[in-house]
């Protein structure tokens, strides 16, 4: 099995929100009355309207977000991430992953760590950091570390080039390059 | 140790002499499928052609694109994108199904369905073509990386297998054997993995019970489900298939994550109470509650079983007054089999509207409910907000059930009807 590594800086911001719902259905953050609404601000205006009307207030760029066991599951959409990335919310680190969900937000080259565990590991406002290299996250209020699960090759990928169609233009390029130093005549 | 039918059919596309879960591979798919609908279609095409120069596919037959969303249409704008996805593929040589039913049972019936194949689509109802013995895999947005290149980058998946045995009783049906798994193995039991169905009673199940099942695997978390293909399958799926493949099954010796055993004479009718798929509970919960819908359709159910359930229940009988009973038959070529077999005139008798195959009942594109209304329904979802208000309740069952409650205008149960 590979396991490959993240060429990125490490995530370090604060725990802006924990969802302990089991099966968490993130339609729910910006709520599904409000699903269809395309301006990103408008939708972070709305976003955490049920769980902390104060959240857009007090979260920062850089926060992350905590979620429990199979987060993302049902019938999930776009815009309530796009919503917590506009707050400047960085990645979602969860107890595990709807593979859904996790297709869909690794695609927008949206960071998503699935870490057995992060539950009992964090509490809210802790200041936490994501080590890419070292595949652990750190608790750096509690001074604690937890490792998380490595990613497969192609999502790492696609997270560290910013996205799906980056990512595809850079397998892209590299596949052009391949072609050509194989028709190099005399190598 | 042997390989499982996942196994084999990646380590085929991936042109490897073996592969093993856990192993991340680019693999060919045979076949790549899409229905349009905006974000999706329109974005590749763009994509493929502005981000990548790609102005025509290199190999079309490889392709097979559906419109069943938004038939009919109801805006200009719904027709413009079918206009651009006409065209595109008229263009590209590439094969469309437009008002032929829903996808997901069009691709079995016009041979996607090859046993041993290797397909993608962005939905992940797809893995319905499992019933063959296809691996049909669901990548949401990154289907793209079919439009724009020859593979897909994916990590083979494990397996868990699910044997089923005994019969089911009268009343109950394939709808329930799935949402019985949901609440047997839990809503998260198949995570990034493939389901794949066995054991003695699958050779006695219907095609369309098969259908069914693995079209719904994505609520246990599952990437696709998969059957080893026998005899009935093959009859079904090798005179149609696109593809000369050799079918391939999982070895005696194949390593599974996890393995299942379910005894489907203990099952009882189901009702999954919204607003989630993973809320299973016994039918008999929820007797007598009021409803104001009943659909009968959607790529997982809609079948010939499921429309001779209903037509069952609700012959010599009258959908209740103020109840709206929509039926819908998942394919044209289905429906006309009902037809041909009476089921469409028993059911428009009884009070139901039968309407041509389409999506668009199952999200709320129409029959639209609102606030405070509540539906019995077999399509494939009950979130809040799919087939109407978001304060509009789904309660998804199986045919027969919609049948006996919208006839009592409550929740009911079908065995006394039957």
């Amino acid at each position: 099995m590979t396991e490959p590594t993240l060429n990125m800086p490490p995530m370090k911001g604060r725990v802006a929100f924990i969802f302990d719902e089991v099966n968490f259905d993130v339609d729910q953050i910006v709520g599904v009355k409000n699903i269809k609404i395309t301006d990103v601000a408008e939708l972070a205006q709305v976003a955490m309207q049920a769980y902390d009307p104060d959240f857009a207030k007090s979260v920062r760029p850089g926060d992350l977000l905590v979620g429990a066991d199979n987060f993302g599951y049902g019938h999930p959409h776009y815009p309530p991430m796009k919503a917590m990335r506009h707050l400047g919310v960085t990645g979602v680190i969860a107890e595990s992953f709807s593979p859904g969900y996790w297709r869909g937000e690794v695609s927008m080259g949206f960071p998503q760590v699935s870490c057995p565990g992060i539950l009992g590991f964090v509490q809210r406002w802790d200041e936490i950091e994501v080590d890419w290299a070292a595949g652990v996250v750190r608790n750096h209020t509690q001074g604690t570390e937890i490792p998380f699960e490595p990613l497969p090759q192609a999502d790492a990928e696609m997270i560290e080039a910013g996205g799906l169609v980056p990512f595809l233009k850079r397998q892209a390029a590299q596949q052009r390059e391949q072609k050509d130093h194989a028709h190099v005549p005399g190598i | 140790m042997g390989y499982t039918i996942t196994e084999k059919i990646l380590a085929r596309a991936a042109g490897l002499p073996a592969v093993r879960a856990g192993q991340d591979i680019k693999a060919k798919p045979d076949f790549v499928l899409a229905y349009d609908f905006p974000g999706y279609t329109d974005v590749y095409f763009k994509t493929m052609k502005e981000d990548f120069g790609i102005e025509r596919v290199a190999e079309p037959e490889r392709f097979g694109i559906f419109i069943d969303h938004m038939v009919p249409t109801a805006t200009a704008k719904e027709e413009e994108l079918h206009i651009n996805t006409r065209n595109w593929c008229a263009e590209n040589d590439v094969p469309l199904f437009e008002r032929h039913g829903i996808g997901h049972q069009v691709a079995a019936e016009v041979g996607y369905a090859t046993p041993g194949a290797f397909v993608v689509h962005f939905d992940g109802h797809v893995s319905q073509l499992g019933t063959f013995g296809t691996l049909a895999i669901g990548l949401r947005r990154n289907v793209m990386e079919a439009f724009v290149s020859d593979t897909v980058s994916i990590r083979v998946p494990d397996t868990v297998r699910v044997n089923l045995r005994g019969s089911l009783r009268p009343g109950v049906m394939a709808r329930d054997v799935f949402h019985h798994l949901v609440r047997r193995l839990g809503p998260s039991s198949c995570r990034f993995q493939v389901l794949e169905l066995g054991g003695p009673s699958v050779a006695a199940m219907s095609t369309e019970g098969l259908q069914t099942i693995t079209g719904l695997a994505m609520f246990t978390g599952a990437l696709t489900a998969i059957v080893n293909p026998d005899p009935v399958r093959l009859d079904y799926a090798l005179p149609r298939a696109r593809k000369k493949l050799e079918p391939v099954s999982s070895d005696p010796d194949a390593q599974y994550s996890a393995v299942h055993d379910i005894d489907l004479s203990d099952l009882e009718p189901i009702v999954v109470v919204p607003p989630t798929p993973a809320d299973t509970r016994d039918l008999t919960e929820f007797l007598g509650l009021e409803i104001n819908a009943g659909y009968l359709g959607s790529c997982a159910s809609g079948r010939l079983e499921d429309l001779r359930a209903a037509a069952k229940v609700l012959e010599g009988r009258r959908v209740k007054t103020g109840v709206s009973l929509h039926i819908v038959p998942t394919s044209q070529e289905l429906m006309a089999a009902a037809a041909r077999e009476g089921l469409v005139s028993t059911l428009v008798e009884a009070g139901a509207f039968v309407s041509s195959p389409s999506c668009d009942y199952c999200f709320g594109r129409i029959a639209t409910m609102t606030a405070g209304q509540r539906a019995v329904s077999t399509g494939t979802l009950n979130v809040r907000g799919r087939m109407g208000s978001p304060d509009s309740e789904i309660y998804l069952c199986n045919a027969a059930v919609v049948a006996a409650s919208a006839i009592e205008g409550r929740i009911a149960d079908p065995r006394p009807y039957l």
